[in-house]
C-alpha cells in the first residue's frame, strides 16, 4: 500500500515538483515563532470551507422559488435526516465567520500588520470583509420566513433606490449572489489574500530584538499548523454545540404583514439597525448618512489606513490613537448592539 | 557586508594561496544578507563568515586569513540548513543573486528536533479526523434522503379494459399520476402496457407461479394470479429505463420494442433479442366488474437481472 502511494507520489512529483511545493508551503519561517494570536486567518478559511460544504448540502433540497423556499427549508429541518443540523451549522457558521472576521481584523490592526509592505493584503482583506457581510445579508432572505422577508425589505430599501418589492426576482437574485457570485469572489480574493501574504511574509511580533526573534523562529509546519487545527477544532465544537442547543427555527412564512413579529436583522447588523433609529439619521438625508455615508466612509478610512498611518512603529502600546480608535469603535458597536436588544422591550 | 555577492564556483584564495571554491552561500533569514560562504576544499566543506572575506572579484573570493587559519573554520553541518528550494522566505533570492537552490538558510533551532515534528504531524492528523469523521454519517444520511422515501402502494385507476380488442397484443394506457415530490405536489403523465393474455400466454407469464409484490419491509402488498387474464407491464424498459412501444418487427412480427438499445420482448414480456437483462416488469393489477383497471405503480431498478424495487 505504502509502496503504491510512494509510486503515485513520485509520479506526480516528477511532473509538478510536489516535494518542492510541499516544502515551500510548510517551511515558512514565522519570525518570533508560532502563536495562538495567528490562528484567526486559518480559522476563517476553515469556517468558509465548512460553510461551502454545508451550503452545497442545503442546495440538495432547497428550492429557490417564492412558493417553495419556505416549505423546502421546513422540509430540510423536519424531513431530511440531520437536515436540522446541517442548516443550523450553516446558520451558526455564518455568525462564527463574522466574529472571526472581527477578531482577524482586530489582530491585524492591533499588531500594525497592515503597514508597509503589507498594504495590499489589508486592502484585499477589506474586500473580503465586505463579501462576508454580503454573504450574511443575502443568505438571510433564502428561508423566506418573516425574519428573512423584513430584514431584506429594509436592507433593499436602503441600498437599492429602484422601486422593487421582494418577490421571485429578488429571491433569485439573492440566491445567485449567495451561492455563485459571492463564493466565487471570496475564493478568488482569499487566494489573492494568501498569495500576497506569502509574498510579503508574516509580520511577526511587534516587539523583540532580532536575536530574540531569531531564537524563537519556527516554521509554519508543524507548530503553527498544530495551533491552527486545535483552534479549528474548538471553533467546530462551538458551532456544533450552538447548532444542538439553538437549532434554526423558522418563523411564519413571509407575508407583507409582520403581525406580532418585530422585524430585526441578524445580530451583526443590529448596530447599524439601531443607529438608523436615531433622530440625527431621520429624513431622507439622515437615512443616507446613517445607512450609506457613514459605513462607506468608515470602510474608506480603513482602506486609506496604511497610507495615512505611515509610521513604521507597530507596537500598539506606542500607537495611542490607533488603540483609542479601535476601543471606541468596538465599544460603539457593543453599545449599539446592546441597546438594540434592550429596545425590544418597548415593542411588546 | 550586505552587498557581498560571492558567486558559486568562484575560486577562494587565502593570503598565502588558493584553497578551493565556493560551494554554497548561507543567508541570514531575517536580514536576507549573506552571512557565510561554504568553501569546498580537499573534500571538506568549510563555513567561512563574511567577516573573513577581504574582497570579491569576478571569479575569485579573497580571504583575509591564511591557509592554516582557513583549516580552523568549522565544517558545514548540512542537516542544520535548508536550501532556498525547501523554504519560503519572501525576496530571499531577489537580494542574493546566486543560482537558485544554492542559497542555504539555517534551520530554526526549534525545527531541529525531529521526534517532536512527527508527534505534531500525528496530532494534526488525529484532530483533523476528529473534525471530519463525526460528519460522515450525518452527511451520508442527509444525502441519501431519496433512498428512504417510502414506496407508493396506492391503487391508481388507469382506464377500462374495453379499450382492448385482441388477445396477446400490447395496448398502451396513459394516465395521470399525482404524487408528492419533496415539497412539490406534482402530476405526471405515465404509461404502462396491458396485454389481454390468451391461455398459453397467461401460462407462460405465470410459469413460476403467482407473482407477489412486497413493500420496503418485505411485507406482501399484493399477489397477482392467473384468475385475471389481464397483465400490466411497467412502461419502463428493464434495460436502462427508456419507454418501449408495441411495434411491428420485420422478422419477428408484433413485439414490444425499445427504441433506445433495441431490446425486443414478446407479448409475455420475455426477452427475444437485445441487451435487456430481464423480462418486462409485471405490475399489481385489479380489474373491477365494470372493467376498470387499477394498478400499483411499482418501479424496479433498470439494468439488473433481478427485480429491485425502488418505488
Amino acid at each position: 500500500m505504502n509502496a503504491i502511494f510512494q509510486k503515485v507520489y513520485d509520479f506526480v512529483d516528477e511532473r509538478i515538483g510536489l516535494k518542492t511545493l510541499e516544502a515551500k508551503l510548510m517551511n515558512e519561517p514565522i519570525k518570533g515563532g508560532s502563536r495562538w494570536a495567528y490562528v484567526f486567518g486559518s480559522c476563517l478559511l476553515f469556517i468558509f470551507i465548512m460553510q461551502a460544504i454545508t451550503g452545497m448540502l442545503l442546495m440538495f433540497y432547497y428550492i429557490p422559488s417564492a412558493d417553495h423556499a419556505y416549505a423546502s427549508t421546513q422540509f430540510i429541518i423536519h424531513e431530511v435526516d440531520y437536515g436540522w443540523f446541517i442548516l443550523s451549522y450553516h446558520f451558526w457558521g455564518s455568525s462564527a465567520m463574522v466574529v472571526m472576521v472581527f477578531a482577524h481584523m482586530s489582530q491585524v490592526f492591533l499588531w500594525g500588520a497592515y503597514k508597509k509592505p503589507r498594504e495590499m493584503i489589508w486592502l484585499v482583506g477589506l474586500v473580503l470583509f465586505v463579501i462576508v457581510m454580503a454573504f450574511g445579508f443575502t443568505g438571510y432572505l433564502l428561508p423566506w420566513d418573516q425574519r428573512a422577508y423584513w430584514a431584506t425589505t429594509v436592507g433593499v430599501e436602503i441600498m437599492d433606490k429602484t422601486p422593487i418589492v421582494p418577490g421571485q426576482m429578488t429571491l433569485s437574485r439573492f440566491f445567485v449572489i449567495h451561492v455563485m457570485i459571492l463564493p466565487a469572489a471570496l475564493m478568488g480574493l482569499a487566494g489573492l489574500h494568501l498569495f500576497f501574504f506569502r509574498s510579503a511574509g508574516p509580520a511577526g511580533p511587534f516587539r523583540g530584538t532580532t536575536e530574540e526573534l531569531k531564537a524563537k523562529t519556527d516554521f509554519f509546519f508543524p507548530r503553527q499548523v498544530w495551533k491552527d487545527i486545535v483552534a479549528m477544532a474548538a471553533v467546530f465544537m462551538i458551532i456544533c454545540t450552538l447548532a444542538f442547543i439553538e437549532p434554526v427555527q423558522l418563523l411564519e412564512q413571509a407575508t407583507p404583514d409582520p403581525g406580532e413579529y418585530h422585524p430585526e436583522p441578524e445580530w451583526y447588523f443590529l448596530f447599524l439597525f439601531q443607529m438608523l433609529r436615531w433622530k440625527i439619521f431621520s429624513g431622507e438625508f439622515g437615512q443616507f448618512l446613517g445607512a450609506i455615508a457613514i459605513p462607506g466612509l468608515f470602510l474608506l478610512l480603513l482602506a486609506a489606513l496604511p497610507f495615512i498611518d505611515r509610521s513604521p512603529e507597530r507596537n500598539i502600546f506606542k500607537r495611542p490613537i490607533a488603540l483609542l480608535s479601535w476601543t471606541v469603535v468596538m465599544i460603539g458597536i457593543v453599545v449599539l448592539t446592546v441597546s438594540a436588544i434592550l429596545n425590544r422591550e418597548f415593542l411588546d | 557586508m550586505g552587498s557581498v555577492q560571492p558567486k558559486i564556483k568562484s575560486k577562494v584564495r587565502c593570503v598565502d594561496g588558493e584553497v578551493g571554491e565556493v560551494a554554497h552561500v548561507i543567508a541570514d533569514p531575517l536580514s536576507l544578507d549573506v552571512s557565510h560562504i561554504v568553501v569546498r576544499a580537499n573534500g571538506t566543506e568549510r563555513q567561512v563568515p563574511v567577516s573573513a572575506i577581504g574582497a570579491v572579484r569576478d571569479d575569485a573570493v579573497q580571504l583575509t586569513c591564511n591557509v592554516a587559519q582557513f583549516s580552523g573554520f568549522p565544517e558545514l553541518e548540512r542537516e542544520d540548513y535548508v536550501s532556498s528550494k525547501e523554504v519560503e522566505i519572501p525576496h530571499l533570492e531577489d537580494r542574493i543573486r546566486v543560482e537558485p537552490g544554492e542559497v542555504l538558510v539555517p534551520l530554526p533551532v526549534l525545527e531541529k528536533n525531529c521526534a517532536r515534528r512527527s508527534f505534531f504531524a500525528g496530532f494534526i492528523k488525529v484532530i483533523g479526523a476528529l473534525i471530519g469523521l463525526p460528519l460522515v454519517w450525518p452527511v451520508l444520511r442527509f444525502i441519501m434522503k431519496p433512498m428512504y422515501v417510502p414506496y407508493d402502494n396506492h391503487w391508481i385507476k388507469i382506464g377500462n379494459i374495453s379499450k382492448i380488442k385482441t388477445d396477446d397484443v400490447g395496448v398502451q394506457y396513459i394516465f395521470k399520476k399525482s404524487f408528492k415530490d419533496s415539497v412539490l405536489e406534482r402530476e405526471e403523465d405515465k404509461n404502462h402496457w396491458l396485454v389481454k393474455a390468451s391461455p398459453e400466454t397467461l401460462k407462460k407469464i405465470y410459469r413460476h407461479g403467482d407473482i407477489t409484490f412486497y413493500d420496503e419491509k418485505g411485507a406482501v402488498v399484493w399477489v397477482n394470479n392467473q384468475t385475471v387474464p389481464y397483465v400490466a407491464f411497467s412502461g419502463k424498459c428493464p434495460h436502462l429505463g427508456c419507454g418501449y412501444k408495441w411495434r411491428s418487427h420485420k422478422t419477428r412480427g408484433q413485439v414490444f420494442l425499445c427504441p433506445c438499445h433495441l431490446s425486443i420482448y414478446d407479448a409475455t414480456g420475455m426477452v427475444l433479442d437485445g441487451p435487456a437483462p430481464r423480462s418486462l416488469d409485471v405490475l399489481p393489477i385489479k380489474v373491477a366488474a365494470s372493467g376498470d383497471i387499477e394498478i400499483i405503480d411499482v418501479e424496479y431498478k433498470a439494468g439488473k437481472k433481478e427485480q429491485v424495487r425502488i418505488a
